[in-house]
């Protein structure tokens, strides 16, 4: 005989024995079994030094189509201006209003899909086109009276559509005008015949990685000497304008690459410097004296992978820098430190909360900085803004809801800041640092990613989109 | 000797068939053309007015949502640095998990040519959180959108998402035009 077992037994045994079996199945059970990993290199990307070097003869091509009598006299000769601050000295009045008309366009010109932006020199306006036929980078010279092109250099050069394909502005003195292309091929002419007078691969000789979307890097001449941001094998070099003889180079130990961002002269503490944000860092290096062409001071505090906007230096030793794709900015303190110069860290912050920009680089008005937000700057998002330098982190004014700008460039002329909007819309504003007071606002045409820099000169505005240059008057 | 022209049973049964077939097949092209030109209204999200605040992702009744991100490829720039697949500052432009903003690997991306790369979306894996189409719109040509998808919406009288939508994008529009895809979708100036 079994003994009797109660059935109240039975039942919590049984439930012992599912409740064992569930906790076995579920100790056994990978909820993430239907997932997959994520890994590296599932879109089957190509190295990028993978790539065949293209042979790329610069200056190859010339056309010359005549001279046009000038009597211009006043220049807007490089990326922001004579003094870098992107606001001109021009005593010539501008209008303060369109009458609720828009002004005539004098000239137009269709032009290879990019964002390169003129100079004018002396009634010429140069300006490093690609031309889409000819797959060609060509530096072409227009008058500024009428948009008769002069004459025309150009090189072949493989470019793809990629966000537009030119984005830089030449450098122009007296003698000399200095281009760098798409894939970072720098051309030196002789200013008035368009002679070539030397050329540079940067991307074969220095073997840098070229920025996403191509080279956005304006040059600078200083003192008949080519300063350019090479990366790859070095990081800044000089070049004697009048022969193409490297005259100093910085290496590049700590790999920074190239960035859209333009290198900036700056004077310190006596020491006159070119101060450049890279991707990977920022750094000044001596432009004159015994140490010219060395490393004053860097930091690699300041590392994002797209940098455009270029360093604004104000005269207390402050610097500010800022990038899009998120970034946000920063701002230095260079300093002096037992005969060496220091940069630290006084403020950083993300776009939402504080003065930053993804393009164009701020405008330095009565010790304030002013500029227009980028689309992830929250609900100040597209207003231009107006912070001290102190703390750029506390809005003085924006512009409002209602006026949201672009990607598109503003400049300073006149007493008034002029600011295209990405279709082509022209705001003028009476620059304040207590509010915002808009002028006058008129759609110059059917504009699409305007997004090129400004020039002035002699009253006259040239200004571009991606397709198309025109010039205005808009002498008062 | 003439034909029996009289109709028999076998006539009649192979007529009546036909016509049935006929009046079944005119029947259901009638109702088709009915349902096509019918002004009956859906919901629909206006990509021009989405502020991607990613409320599509929780507030439907269905789960996953039925908003799912559609791509307008004629606006994309194939970029490399895609700022719709990227977190803002990414360690590398590769496809870890760390460096992708989508939280379900939702969008996929393919090395085309050097300087392109081509994106593409995974319906499946999509739950309409909008954070692709945040960093499009904001870094980008705003190719990736939000769309409802109407095999997988209910079509509520009282849309749930339409209730909470803080920038009142989601809106009525006529079923024989449902979608609002970007590229072939502009919006007017006057709206």
């Amino acid at each position: 005989m079994f003994p009797k077992i109660p059935g109240k037994s039975i039942v919590v045994v049984v439930l012992i024995g599912v409740g064992l079996l569930v906790i076995f199945w579920w100790m056994g059970k990978n909820p993430a079994d239907k997932l997959s990993e994520s890994l590296p290199g599932t879109d089957n990307r190509v190295s990028r030094t993978d790539a065949v070097l293209e042979e790329v003869n610069i200056g190859e091509y010339f056309e010359r189509f005549g001279d046009a009598p000038n009597t211009f006299l006043e220049s807007w000769p490089r990326f922001r201006g004579t003094n870098f601050d992107n606001i001109s000295k021009s005593p010539v009045k501008l209008i303060d209003g369109f009458n609720g008309q828009s002004p005539e366009i004098l000239w137009s010109y269709e032009l290879g899909e990019g964002h390169a932006g003129p100079a004018i020199y002396k009634g010429a306006v140069y300006l490093l086109d690609y031309d889409e036929e000819k797959r060609a980078d060509m530096l072409r010279c227009f008058s500024l009276a009428d948009g008769e092109e002069r004459w025309r250099r150009w090189y072949g050069v493989n470019v793809k559509r990629n966000h537009g394909m030119s984005r830089t502005v030449p450098a122009v003195t007296e003698k000399y005008i200095l281009t760098i292309g798409p894939r970072a091929h720098v051309m030196c002419v002789e200013r008035e015949s368009g002679d070539f007078i030397w050329g540079l691969d940067i991307e074969k000789e220095y073997m840098p990685e070229i920025p996403f979307w191509y080279t956005g890097q304006c040059p600078l001449i200083d003192k008949g000497k080519a300063i350019l941001a090479t990366g790859g094998k070095s990081m800044l070099i000089a070049v004697d304008c009048a022969t193409g003889e490297i005259l100093w180079e910085v290496p590049n130990e700590m790999d920074w690459k190239m960035s859209h961002s333009s290198i900036m002269p700056y004077t310190f503490a006596g020491q006159r410097m070119y101060v450049y944000s890279a991707v990977g860092g920022v750094m000044g290096v001596a432009a004159d004296g015994p140490d010219e062409g060395t490393v004053l001071w860097s930091s690699a505090e300041w590392n994002h992978q797209v940098v455009a906007p270029s360093p604004v230096c104000l005269p207390d030793g402050k610097i500010f820098l800022t990038a899009g794709y998120g970034a946000g900015s920063m701002v230095l303190q260079l300093g002096v430190e037992n005969s060496r110069f220091t940069a630290k860290i006084l403020q950083e912050y993300k776009p939402k909360d504080g003065l930053a920009c993804e393009q164009q680089t701020p405008l330095v008005f009565q010790d304030h900085l002013l500029a227009v937000l980028p689309k992830d700057a929250a609900t100040l998002r597209n207003q231009l803004v107006c912070v001290h330098p102190d703390d750029c982190t506390n809005i003085i004014w924006s512009s409002g809801k209602t006026s949201r700008f672009g990607l598109g460039p503003y400049m300073m002329a006149d007493g008034k800041i002029f600011l295209l909007s990405d279709d082509g819309t022209l705001t003028i504003i009476r620059p304040s640092t207590r509010e915002y007071l808009q002028l006058d606002q008129v759609k110059i045409f059917d504009g699409h990613d305007a997004w090129a820099p400004l020039a002035i000169a002699d009253g006259y505005m040239v200004l571009r989109d991606s397709k198309r240059m025109v010039c205005i008057q808009i002498k008062a | 000797m003439k034909k029996n022209k009289r109709f028999n049973r076998r006539d009649f049964i192979q007529s009546s068939i036909r016509a049935s077939l006929v009046v079944s097949v005119g029947g259901i092209g009638g109702l088709a053309l009915k349902n096509s030109t019918g002004r009956d209204w859906v919901w629909q999200i206006d990509p021009f007015e989405c502020n991607q605040c990613g409320r599509c992702a929780t507030e439907c009744v269905r789960n996953p949502s039925a908003v799912k991100c559609v791509h307008a490829y004629d606006i994309c720039g194939y970029c490399d640095l895609c700022g719709g697949y990227f977190i803002p500052g990414a360690v590398k432009l590769d496809t870890g998990a760390e460096n992708q903003l989508c939280p379900t690997a939702a969008l996929i991306r393919k090395f085309i040519e050097e300087p392109y790369f081509e994106y593409e979306i995974d319906e499946d894996l999509c739950i309409g959180c909008a954070k692709c189409v945040k960093g499009c719109t904001s870094f980008g040509n705003g190719s990736l959108h939000l769309q409802i998808r109407h095999d997988l919406c209910r079509n509520c009288n009282e849309c749930s998402i339409a209730r909470v939508c803080p920038s009142k994008a989601i809106k009525r529009v006529p079923s024989d035009t449902p979608y609002m895809i970007k590229g072939s979708f502009t919006k007017t100036t006057d709206t």
